[in-house]
């Protein structure tokens, strides 16, 4: 028994060390793409929480990552804030708009809750446009940095936030409060019933989620050190649903998965082609990449309705199980 | 948290050593052997803008139409441009992946305003040369002292809005202005562009309207633009938005003299907004131009057109050959490849940024006749010529000389 314990301690402590040492092994370049790929991972973990776990469908969380993103940004150029001690009030700025758009969401439900939620991805760009703002915003011009920071960088601050944040998530999830989540999400009738209040928990789940998005929000403007809406444009809070979708919604083991699809398919979209096409075609023509990535999205939803994480639990469940008989047997 | 804490301290000590050893070995600049030179790029050929991705092909046809002639000073150039679907965060990657992962020598014609700004401050930290940016923001040009690595290339909106402000004053006395201008950068240059050469004119721009980039349309802002009675009517909009503005204006039975910005006035948009609106509407629209447009009749048999139809036939197969994306992408290549030639057989980033700033090339194919591509240490706007051109109704005819106005 302590013997076991011990290799599991060792087997964490080894894991943790190849993480820490991955971006030396990979270079800079690609320890950036997998700190962008740890951003990816924070939104849609928080994502999750809310369409996975509550029900509740959200296309505008691309709005709240802008949030997070300009909170950072502006307290980072105007009050000279070193820029990773902006990243938690990004979130719990993003975090506190996500209650109060949570509040009228209330009277929403379903598609009509997800257009209202789209419709603040599409109004964020011409808000942070707008004249009155844009002493703040700087409008299109968008806002520098001071700080350019290196892929190993971004790679362990990502990871790390990243693995506190999951480990909140688990938490959550496995809580009363995720267990009033779930009720709410499978029958909001009886989940009352049983004296769960859905306006609170719904409201709940908003702020929560919107401060992963915030969080996710702040490290992106600090991976780009520069924001302008076009930065968090109207189809990334389309990704990230997809992101969710692909990961499997209610899972929180399949949104690596998630996160991988969202940070390499897009911008490897040609080479997949050419790796896969039986035919010439051009893969570099103009539009074609997005063709593939419809393509590729469709193909996944298809094989994998329920997402990496379910697909993870179709496979592991005969195993676990067949381990579990055996060890019965013997 | 504290865990959380140690971690990013403890990366930040390894990152730390780990960059100061990368830092240690100087050698000759990356992207250079002695046979090859390796450029890199980014362009929108996914999403929104994958139109304009024909500028990055045709810069590619132009250097392999180069290195088929043994390259520039023996160097064979490799043009890696890479998918950024318009989206500037992925500008930020694609070009961290360009410098880092594959090393290239240096960046030429990344396409789009902000995701040239998204990028400019990496390049000049890197040292990395950012060459003949596409895309009109003035900055480019008048940033060259903080942003020395960052160099424009086309004709600023600044000095293309002066110029049909100009043409206004000279022309039409008694004009009443009214502007549709897209929400942004862009379409705020043209404007204050128009301001500057209406002078003291200015206060004849009776109302100026403004349409974000991700509306459906522009029909209520023309509509708007009618009831103000303006008899002058300025199009500072982009592709699908400037037809939209000839239709509308053609509905609403509105006929004044349209002024229609260079990135929406290729021949083929012009052709779409007189087949969708009506010749009344499209017959008269005064533009300007800089770039030989292969779409335009009076160029054939030129021998610069000749050469862009020989080499899209060949580098480009079933490529369209009306398209100006593609000639403006191999005007401003010969530029480039003419600046490395000035640069020497000893290639560095610094003799390069240095040629790019000390250009004098009168002879490149693709630009009107009579255009020099000058700069200068003073001076950062390589193409700063222009002509005023109006639609016939089926075709742009050229008209006046050359203009210019200094950013």
């Amino acid at each position: 028994m302590r013997l076991a314990w011990g290799l599991r301690v060792a087997a964490v402590a080894a894991a943790g060390l190849s993480l820490a040492i991955l971006p030396f092994l990979v270079g800079d370049y690609r320890a950036f793409e997998l700190g962008r790929m740890g951003i990816f991972f924070i939104a849609i973990l928080g994502l999750n929480l809310l369409t996975g776990y509550t029900g509740q469908v959200s296309i505008g969380h691309g709005a709240f990552m802008a949030v997070g993103g300009y909170t950072s940004a502006i307290l980072a150029t105007r009050c000279g804030v070193p820029d990773y001690l902006t990243i938690p009030l990004g979130g719990l700025t993003a975090g506190l708009a996500g209650l109060l758009f949570g509040i009228p969401a209330l009277r929403l439900r379903g598609l009509y809750l997800a257009l209202a939620t789209f419709g603040v991805a599409v109004a964020m760009p011409s808000i942070a446009k707008h004249d009155r703002l844009e002493g703040l915003t700087k409008g299109t011009t968008g806002i520098n940095l001071p700080e350019l920071h290196s892929g190993t960088w971004l790679y362990g601050v990502t990871w790390a936030i990243a693995a506190a944040l999951f480990l909140l998530a688990f938490a959550i999830v496995n809580s009363r409060l995720g267990r009033a989540f779930r009720a709410l999400r499978d029958s909001e009738v009886a989940a009352s019933s049983m004296g769960v209040n859905p306006a609170a928990y719904k409201v709940a789940a908003f702020g929560i989620s919107s401060f992963y998005a915030g969080v996710a929000g702040s490290l992106y403007a600090l991976s780009n050190a520069y924001v302008n809406p076009d930065v968090y444009f109207v189809s990334l809070s389309l990704f990230l649903l997809i992101g969710a979708v692909i990961g499997g919604l209610g899972s929180l083991t399949g949104v690596m998965a998630g996160a991988a699809f969202v940070q390499f398919v897009p911008p490897n979209a040609s080479s997949i082609l050419d790796a896969v096409s039986p035919f010439a075609v051009d893969s570099r023509a103009p539009g074609v990449p997005s063709v593939i990535l419809g393509a590729a999205l469709v193909l996944v939803v298809l094989l994998a309705p329920t997402g990496a994480g379910g697909l993870l639990r179709r496979i592991s469940a005969p195993l676990m199980g067949r381990l579990y008989t055996r060890s019965e047997g013997g | 948290m504290t865990r959380t804490r140690v971690s990013i301290l403890a990366f930040g000590l390894v990152a730390a050593v780990a960059a100061a050893a990368a830092g240690a070995s100087p050698a000759a600049d990356p992207g250079l052997t002695a046979s090859s030179i390796l450029i890199g790029g980014t362009a929108p050929l996914s999403g929104e803008a994958s139109s304009a991705a024909a500028v990055a092909r045709g810069a590619e046809a132009y250097f392999k139409y180069v290195n088929a002639r043994g390259g520039v000073n023996g160097r064979r150039i490799t043009y890696k441009y890479v998918d950024d679907g318009y989206d500037p965060g992925r500008t930020v990657q694609a070009v961290r992946q360009l410098v880092q992962q594959d090393r290239v020598f240096a960046l030429f014609n990344t396409l789009g305003t902000a995701n040239n700004l998204a990028i400019r401050d990496f390049l000049n930290s890197e040292k990395v040369p950012q060459l003949f940016v596409a895309s009109g923001y003035t900055a480019w040009g008048s940033d060259a002292r903080r942003y020395p690595w960052t160099i424009g290339y086309i004709p600023s909106y600044l000095s293309e809005g002066t110029v049909y402000g100009r043409h206004l004053v000279k022309t039409k006395p008694g004009a009443k202005i009214g502007v549709l201008y897209q929400n942004d950068d862009y379409g705020k240059d043209l404007l204050n562009g128009l301001r500057k050469g209406l002078g003291s004119k200015a206060g004849q721009i009776v109302k100026a309207v403004a349409y974000d980039p991700t509306s459906t349309n522009v029909d209520s802002q023309v509509a708007e633009l009618k009831g103000t009675g303006a008899n002058t009517f300025v199009v500072f909009a982009f592709g699908k938005f400037a037809i939209q503005a000839f239709i509308q204006a053609n509905r609403l039975g509105w006929r004044p003299q349209i002024y229609v910005n260079a990135v929406s006035a290729s021949s083929n948009l012009l052709t779409l907004a007189t087949q969708t609106s009506s010749k009344k509407t499209t017959t008269g629209a005064i533009s300007i131009v800089f770039a030989k447009d292969p779409a335009d009749p009076s160029w054939a048999g030129d021998p610069g057109i000749k050469l862009f139809e020989q080499i899209m036939k060949r580098y480009v197969p079933g490529g369209n050959l009306k398209d100006g994306y593609y000639s403006a992408g191999m005007a401003s290549a010969f530029t480039l490849v003419d600046t490395l030639k000035k640069a020497g057989k000893n290639l560095t980033r610094q003799s390069v940024l240095k040629a790019s700033a000390n250009l004098n090339e009168a002879n490149n194919p693709f630009l009107l006749p009579g255009i020099v591509v000058k700069t200068g240490p003073s001076d950062r706007f390589p193409v700063e010529q222009m002509q005023l051109e109006r639609w016939s109704g089926t075709r742009w005819t050229r008209f006046g000389g050359l203009v210019t106005a200094k950013s």
